[in-house]
């Protein structure tokens, strides 16, 4: 990516989309990248990341604008972008637990379309990784000026005489 | 140990002091910070406060929340926090099928909705490599031109608003009312048009359409003048906004920006140009460009783009040709398998669409580009800096809109 941005032969020096897409048995991360030089587009795949544990090295040092898109794409299939320094929920809120854009995440009316089948349950197993779930402790030193951070929770509790 | 809220004597037993209770009315979220840009926002240096800005909020356009880092008047830092107008568009899309999809994009963009639209319609059209009716292409022209007029219009009434004057508000909207009577007549819908079809459009140009069509085009270009007249050369308008939220060339590169704001920081980049569709190469029109890239420029670009949709709607009518305005396609359509990558020229940039299918009825997926999402992330670079009252006209003369941000 970086050599298609900077290289004199390519410069893409517009990111015209990042999309993510779950084939329903891998996922994928596509990039369609403009040239002003050659008025040329490109598209990017970044295939076969498992549904388990989706990982991409983020984009956003190259084009400032990905860190939402990386967020959208987050938000809806649960992919990491390793490097996004911004990586949380957009549009869904930040308790939601589901990646709704995911095959796998069912629509209640679903089963109208196959009848016979009636409503199909299915247990959201994705977990996102470890270390995006966890809050970011390592800032607690910053503790009684951030409202929020880890030091305070603990002390949330305590009465003051 | 105390928070920053400081303590309150207990509704239990008041000899004892506990700390402030988090209200909904704190805009700290009541999570620990998730990433160590949250962290970073929310540890407040010296003298700086937290606002919280809509998300019912006349300046926002749409249901956006901000919350504003503020040290006095002047913008430190923001976190715009969206998802109150999110839908969920992609995923019903998906669930239901191409002809759905229609309108179930129609209400992205709703100040200009015929380029939403026409998301699924190029897409598929890509997919089964069908070649629609000249008529049809030249209709879609004029419906598109008409919208992009129509939405700059509102555009340059908002801005005004924002800076605030009332009276180009009204102008822009008896001419945006004008143009939306006049679609309203042609598509029987004032703002969420489902006018494009698979293969063509809905219905053909009809007598009341053309009558008023005609009527406005006579006055158009003079009712333009008179609205800008009101702005050019105001002294309060030109000096709010010349110099004010500079968007050079490389950081709107950066940020993904595209459309009118691009252009105003100096890249001839209109898709319409660079990716020639529909019947776009055989018109005859300039892509206005200015260098300076502030909020002026943006203006200015798009009273000029503006100028030239007008030129493009007179030669489009001198040229329309007759014959059918819907390919011969079955209606239960199965659109082959294969992945797309469409784009138009919206008012607000490039507004584009990666489609895949399966070969089913249904799209498998359909992601959609809305401009409006990456110019609201500019917004957040443009703003720190300015005073309050500043920042709101910026952001206005990005021009954002929520529907499709949040999708």
């Amino acid at each position: 990516m970086r050599t298609l941005h900077d290289d004199e032969q390519f410069e893409f020096e517009l990111l015209a989309d990042l999309a993510g897409v779950d084939t329903g048995t891998e996922m994928w991360v596509v990039y369609h990248l403009w040239s002003p030089r050659s008025s040329d587009w490109l598209r990017v795949v970044a295939a076969g990341l498992s549904r388990e544990d989706p990982r991409v090295p983020s984009v956003t040092f190259i084009w400032k604008g990905a860190e939402w898109a990386e967020r959208e794409a987050y938000d809806m299939f649960g992919i990491i972008f390793e490097g996004n320094r911004d990586l949380r929920r957009i549009y869904m809120p930040p308790d939601y637990t589901s990646f709704p854009l995911r095959k796998d995440f069912l629509l209640p009316d679903d089963a109208a379309r196959s009848p016979g089948e009636g409503v199909r349950h299915v247990e959201q197993t994705f977990q996102p990784a470890e270390q995006l779930r966890q809050p970011v402790l390592r800032r607690a030193e910053l503790g009684s000026t951030m409202p929020g951070s880890a030091v305070e929770l603990e002390a949330g509790t305590e009465k003051t005489p | 140990m105390t928070t920053d809220r400081g303590t309150v004597r207990s509704l239990d037993d008041p000899n004892i002091w506990v700390d402030t209770p988090a209200t909904i009315f704190d805009a700290v979220p009541p999570y620990p910070p998730r990433t160590e840009r949250e962290a970073e926002f929310y540890h407040l240096r010296d003298g700086e406060m937290l606002l919280n800005l809509g998300p019912q909020h006349p300046s926002t356009h749409g249901v956006l929340r901000i919350v504003l880092k503020v040290d006095g008047e002047r913008v430190t830092d923001l976190d715009p926090v969206l998802g109150y107008l999110h839908r969920g568009v992609e995923k019903i899309c998906e669930n239901g099928d191409w002809h759905h999809a229609i309108s179930n994009c129609d209400p992205l963009e709703y100040v200009a909705s015929m380029f939403s639209e026409a998301m699924p319609v190029l897409s598929a059209e890509k997919l089964l490599d069908l070649q629609i009716p000249r008529r049809a292409e030249y209709i879609r022209v004029l419906c598109w031109e008409l919208n992009r007029i129509a939405s700059h219009g509102l555009f340059i009434g908002w801005l005004a608003l924002d800076l605030g004057g009332l009276t180009p508000l009204l102008y822009g909207f008896i001419e945006r009312d004008r143009i939306v009577e006049m679609l309203a007549s042609l598509t029987g819908q004032r703002m969420l048009f489902n006018y494009l079809r698979i293969g063509g459009v809905n219905r053909d140009l009809n007598h009341d359409f053309l009558s008023r069509l005609g009527d406005w085009m006579s006055k158009a270009a003079v009712e333009l003048e008179n609205e800008t007249r009101l702005l050019n050369e105001n002294e309060i308008f030109v000096r709010r906004t010349k110099g004010m939220g500079v968007l050079d060339r490389d950081t709107a590169l950066r940020l993904c920006v595209t459309g009118p704001n691009l252009r105003a920081a100096g890249v001839p980049y209109d898709v319409r140009r660079a990716h020639p569709y529909s019947v776009y190469p055989e018109l005859d029109f300039d892509i206005p460009t200015r260098d300076t890239g502030d909020s002026y420029a943006r203006y200015l670009l798009r009273v000029d783009e503006i100028r030239e949709s007008i030129r493009i709607i007179d030669q489009v009518l001198h040229e329309m040709p007759d014959g059918p305005i819907m390919a011969k396609i079955p209606r239960m359509i199965r659109i082959p398998p294969g992945r797309a990558f469409i784009s138009v020229e919206s008012p607000r940039g490039q507004y584009s669409c990666y489609a895949m299918s399966d070969g089913s009825d249904q799209p498998f997926r359909l992601r959609i580009h809305d401009p409006s999402y990456f110019t609201l992330q500019a917004v957040g670079h443009l703003m720190p800096g300015n005073l309050i009252a500043d920042s709101m006209a910026i952001m206005a003369s990005l021009d954002p809109v929520m529907g499709g941000v949040d999708k």
